[in-house]
């Protein structure tokens, strides 16, 4: 057998965290099952409301906003504002959910064509706001300034991506927030910590350090193969999580409605810049989520190199993970003082909501880079230091002494 | 082959556990004798590289062990004094695993495993847990791990400690068959298992090697330095306070007494055919008392 073949299962196929994936499989499908189940009532119910929505669906329609805003004021009166709390509270009503969903609906386009406020803190959007903004610099005579540049792209990429048309695609929205929201990370990122953390540091709790350092592949190809392993356990991890919430997602209703709609028509996404369709993002997520648990799973490979118990790595890996979460999860004015901190730290570029559902892009020696471009690269440059940074480790490691 | 120890010390802190060691050693058994703490398994980390020297080097023909590096590594067979196990693995896990840290190809680590296996008494136990095996068992696991390259430099710590008797000598046979053209370190406190093996024994005390000499060698230096007298066992009680005892036979209900001493210590004491368990008492007991340590 070869060193990655036992690597891999002194990480994953043991009979320990074997029971583990189990258990997490049966967690995250119960995740699935749940929020689907929270969207809408039985099976009939769904299917009434997709019958309504085919008959809503597509391009803007003023007299169906009109409708369903006053459908909305009657509700949010008694349940208040929020979208999900309406239609855990009225699951049985398809005709009253649709309604809500298509108020959120009219408010996008609105937003599509007038934009954020000006004195809003976020990065400009609307196609009047963009040419506003333009108007302005141009009038100062800065058309050559990057700023024009960026604001120009914007409003290019925002005119061919047209308004947004309405979907009828809850499950699918149910299944992006699954993968996106911060939940997510502590379901998926904390198990996955202690699936990992055990890579170098069980060599020195159990004793093991002796062999493998003075073995001619002690120092070189086994690390090549424990990083190979990391990658293989945090791809399986990562990858349950996704096939549980997916396949237990959309069971209850067996319906993949809204597949090749736009993902504009998706609420979280409605900013996004990319033309892609839904079944196109659910892929990138996918891709997106297996590659920062494959970053963050490095990361924890790094600390459990330098550390002499997988309590001890796990401690300090979740203590990393949470200082990213709680930063992010600060207000406006502290998140924008971090400024990158926030944007690369470990709580932004693992949702996939926050990388491929805005418009936010990096001026790079005068270069226009958008948001996932620059995540893959940070986080390109943090693998790559976590990976040294385990050779070099394991290059001058020594046996526990005194 | 030569292994080269070049003024190695180590200091763990403000406290020294090698001091300055340099030595040379080609094919052949060597044994190291010393009491605890004498820093015997520091320098055996040392030469098995998994441990470096605060100063000094390890030379393998010449050129220092970490430039080597891996070749180096390739060469060396290491017992540690601690075998551990991963909770899963089989006997066959373990010494599969090991062989491919070492890099070994599978057809000869498997007919390697296969041969060591039965040599050491282990080919029936070889699908149980080794989590499941017996302090002797493991230790016998871990004698064919280190063997299981044909490593041109064997390291052993502490190689026979759990093993009965009949395993012991099993052992020293198996060392013995092994140790031509190669080298051999082997680092104990029982004198017995390099007393008939080793071909120079270096007796190891407070961070220094204190003398390399043969077993013959050592046993000379005490001619006359080994009595035996006979006492009751009351006077024995006072007595061994205040001389080094080797040993304690009883005889038709007195005690006949082993008595390391340079002079004769009682006037009626017959000089006893030393052996080089006496040549370790008197330099780790008897000299330092002397001396006052």
């Amino acid at each position: 057998m070869s060193l990655f073949r036992f690597e891999l299962r002194k990480l994953l196929l043991n009979r320990k965290t074997l029971l583990l994936l189990l258990c997490l499989f049966v967690l995250y499908s119960v995740v699935g099952l749940t929020s689907t189940v929270f969207l809408i009532g039985g099976n009939d119910s769904y299917r009434a409301y997709e019958d309504l929505a085919a008959g809503w669906e597509g391009p803007f329609d003023s007299e169906k906003a009109a409708e369903a805003e006053k459908i909305y004021q009657e509700v949010s009166a008694r349940y208040g504002t929020d979208a999900r709390m309406i239609a855990r509270s009225v699951k049985d009503r398809p005709e009253i959910i649709l309604a809500v969903n298509y108020h959120a609906y009219a408010e996008r386009v609105e937003e599509y064509w007038n934009g954020t406020p000006p004195e809003s803190a976020e990065e400009p959007y609307g196609i009047a706001l963009l040419q506003g903004k333009l108007a302005e610099l141009k009038r100062q005579g800065k058309q050559d300034a990057s700023d024009y540049r960026e604001l120009s792209a914007a409003l290019e990429r925002l005119e061919k991506l047209g308004e947004p048309e309405f979907v009828g695609a809850l499950l699918w929205e149910n299944l992006f927030n699954n993968w996106g929201e911060h939940m997510m990370q502590f379901l998926l990122f904390v198990p996955l910590t202690f699936v990992i953390a055990p890579v170098f540091a069980v060599e020195c709790s159990s004793g093991m350090d002796n062999l493998i350092l003075s073995a001619r592949y002690g120092r070189r190809k086994i690390v090549t193969a424990k990083l190979l392993s990391v990658l293989a356990a945090s791809a399986v991890v990562v990858a349950l999580y996704l096939a549980a919430t997916f396949l237990f997602g959309f069971l209850p209703h067996g319906s993949f409605h809204g597949w090749d709609a736009a993902i504009q028509s998706i609420p979280t996404y409605a900013r996004s810049m990319f033309p892609w369709k839904v079944w196109q993002l659910a892929a990138v997520g996918a891709a997106w989520l297996i590659f920062t648990g494959a970053v963050y799973s490095l990361v924890i490979c790094l600390i459990s190199s330098r550390m002499k118990s997988r309590m001890g790595t796990a401690g300090v890996s979740l203590a990393i993970l949470f200082v990213n979460v709680g930063l992010a999860a600060m207000g406006d004015t502290v998140t924008q003082r971090l400024g990158a901190l926030v944007d690369f730290g470990l709580a932004n570029v693992t949702l996939m909501k926050e990388v491929f559902g805005g418009y936010k892009g990096f001026n790079v020696f005068g270069m226009y880079v958008s948001y996932p471009v620059m995540a893959a690269f940070v986080l390109g440059v943090v693998s790559a230091f976590a990976v040294l940074g385990v050779y070099r480790g394991q290059r001058s490691r020594t046996v526990q002494s005194m | 082959m030569e292994l080269q120890l070049e003024a190695v010390t180590k200091s763990y802190k403000s406290k020294q556990v090698l001091k300055g060691i340099s030595l040379t050693m080609g094919a052949g058994v060597y044994g190291l004798l010393g009491p605890n703490g004498a820093g015997k398994t520091t320098l055996i980390r040392i030469l098995a590289d998994v441990l470096r020297p605060t100063n000094g080097r390890v030379l393998y023909d010449g050129k220092d062990i970490r430039t080597v590096g891996d070749e180096y590594r390739a060469k060396i067979g290491y017992l540690p004094q601690d075998v551990r196990f991963y909770g899963d693995f089989t006997g066959r896990d373990y010494l599969e695993y090991s062989a491919a840290l070492k890099g070994m190809e599978k057809a000869r680590a498997k007919k390697r495993i296969e041969e060591l296996a039965r040599s050491v008494g282990l080919w029936d136990d070889l699908k149980r847990k080794c989590a499941a095996y017996s302090g002797g068992m493991q230790r016998r696991l871990g004698i064919a791990q280190a063997l299981l390259d044909d490593p041109e430099i064997l390291i052993l710590d502490e190689p026979t400690s759990g093993l009965d008797p009949y395993e012991r000598i099993k052992f020293r046979n198996i060392i013995s068959a092994y140790a031509e053209d190669r080298l051999v370190l082997l680092s104990t406190h029982i004198v017995s298992d390099v007393e008939h093996i080793a071909a120079r024994i270096m007796m190891m005390e407070y961070g220094t090697i204190q003398h390399i000499r043969t077993g013959g060698a050592y046993v000379q230096m005490m001619e006359g330095k080994v009595w035996l007298e006979e006492m009751p066992a009351e006077q024995l009680i006072a007595y061994q306070n205040r001389a080094v005892i080797s040993n304690v036979r009883a005889k038709g209900g007195r005690m006949e007494v082993r008595i390391i001493s340079d002079t004769k210590p009682v006037p009626d004491a017959v000089q006893a055919v030393p052996t080089l368990e006496d040549a370790y008492l008197y330099l780790f007991n008897y000299l330092p008392e002397r001396a006052g340590r």
